[in-house]
């Protein structure tokens, strides 16, 4: 599955490009990909239970994340807790989806719906 | 807080049971956490509004996304219609002998529980059988049970202030639908287990 294009893939679900996102720096649990995403987002953008889920389900078949056998922090952590982690592949994918969202950007820049800035 | 983790934690009956195995215990973690952080900032009902919300859309989406669901959906729709077409014909052969041949008075007996009981329990039942892992044939002979010993408290009810009741003829009629509505299950059930050893003898 891996050794697929990563394009096949695209376009993610924002809740999917939001996971993705969430993992590209650091190992979390599900709360925590929740806070994250709504953190970074401005809570515009709330991820409920089945959707977060819903979307880790899909994903760890897909091979764009994989469940961590242990804890990063068992110190500190709950023991029931379960940790993600992108895998080679999703961020191929996560990387390939930036991009196309960036094209799209560009094309809205040069058609004048955007400043050159951005706002 | 502990209720609304239970409440939450019961709700999860609405996803499919190998959805709720795998990830049941983490979505009620991840409920708790949320519902903590939500109280402290003081909007619970803004919260549980958005979960239920969430709840409903993904619940519908595993369940179509489901292969077992479209599997069933066929012998589902069968039996449904099956229930339904029984419930129908007892109406009209109710409304029939009420007009045309009163004389046949232990008819009504049987079916008036034929269709309220079948309404009623059938309903459960098949709720029963989508949600949960029971045996099929076990929650149709419980749940009938219950239903039809129900209804018959009721009336028990009802009797002490209004006319006199023939009892014979009403327990006569509730005895006779639960037989109906219970060997139509078992019926049901020693087909589709037929059927399926026969799809597992083909498939190996």
């Amino acid at each position: 599955m891996a050794k697929e294009k990563p394009e096949t893939w695209l376009p993610l679900t924002p809740a999917m490009f939001h996971i993705l996102l969430a993992l590209a720096d650091k190992d979390r649990h599900g709360y925590e990909i929740m806070r994250e995403v709504g953190e970074r987002t401005e809570q515009k953008m709330r991820l409920g239970p089945g959707t977060l889920y819903g979307s880790i389900k899909r994903m760890l078949s897909d091979g764009l994340i994989e469940e961590l056998d242990e804890r990063p922090d068992p110190e500190l952590d709950d023991e029931r807790r379960r940790y993600y982690r992108l895998t080679d592949f999703g961020r191929r994918v996560a990387i390939a989806e930036a991009e196309r969202l960036e094209r799209l950007v560009k094309s809205a820049r040069s058609k004048k719906l955007l400043s050159a800035r951005g706002t | 807080m502990n209720i609304s983790a239970k409440v939450y934690g019961f709700m999860l009956l609405a996803y499919p049971a190998d959805f709720r195995r795998q990830f049941g215990e983490q979505m009620c973690q991840v409920f708790r956490d949320s519902y903590r952080a939500e109280a402290r900032s003081g909007s619970v009902t803004g919260f549980w509004l958005r979960t239920l919300l969430d709840l409903v859309l993904t619940a519908a989406k595993e369940r179509t996304a489901t292969k077992g669901f479209f599997m069933n959906r066929r012998t589902d729709a069968i039996a449904l219609l099956g229930c339904v077409a029984i419930i129908v014909i007892a109406f009209l052969l109710q409304a029939y002998v009420r007009n045309n041949v009163p004389s046949i008075v232990w008819f009504g007996y049987i079916l008036d529980p034929l269709v309220v009981s079948g309404v009623i329990g059938n309903l459960i039942v098949f709720v029963l059988n989508k949600t949960t892992k029971l045996n099929p044939l076990r929650t149709a002979v419980t749940v009938f049970a219950l239903v039809d010993g129900a209804l018959l408290l009721l009336i028990v009810v009802i009797s002490r202030t209004g006319p006199a009741v023939n009892w014979i003829g009403i327990l006569g009629g509730y005895v006779v639908s639960y037989a109906i509505w219970v060997g139509l299950h078992f019926a049901w059930h020693s087909m589709s287990g037929a059927g399926s050893s026969m799809q597992g003898q083909a498939s190996s």
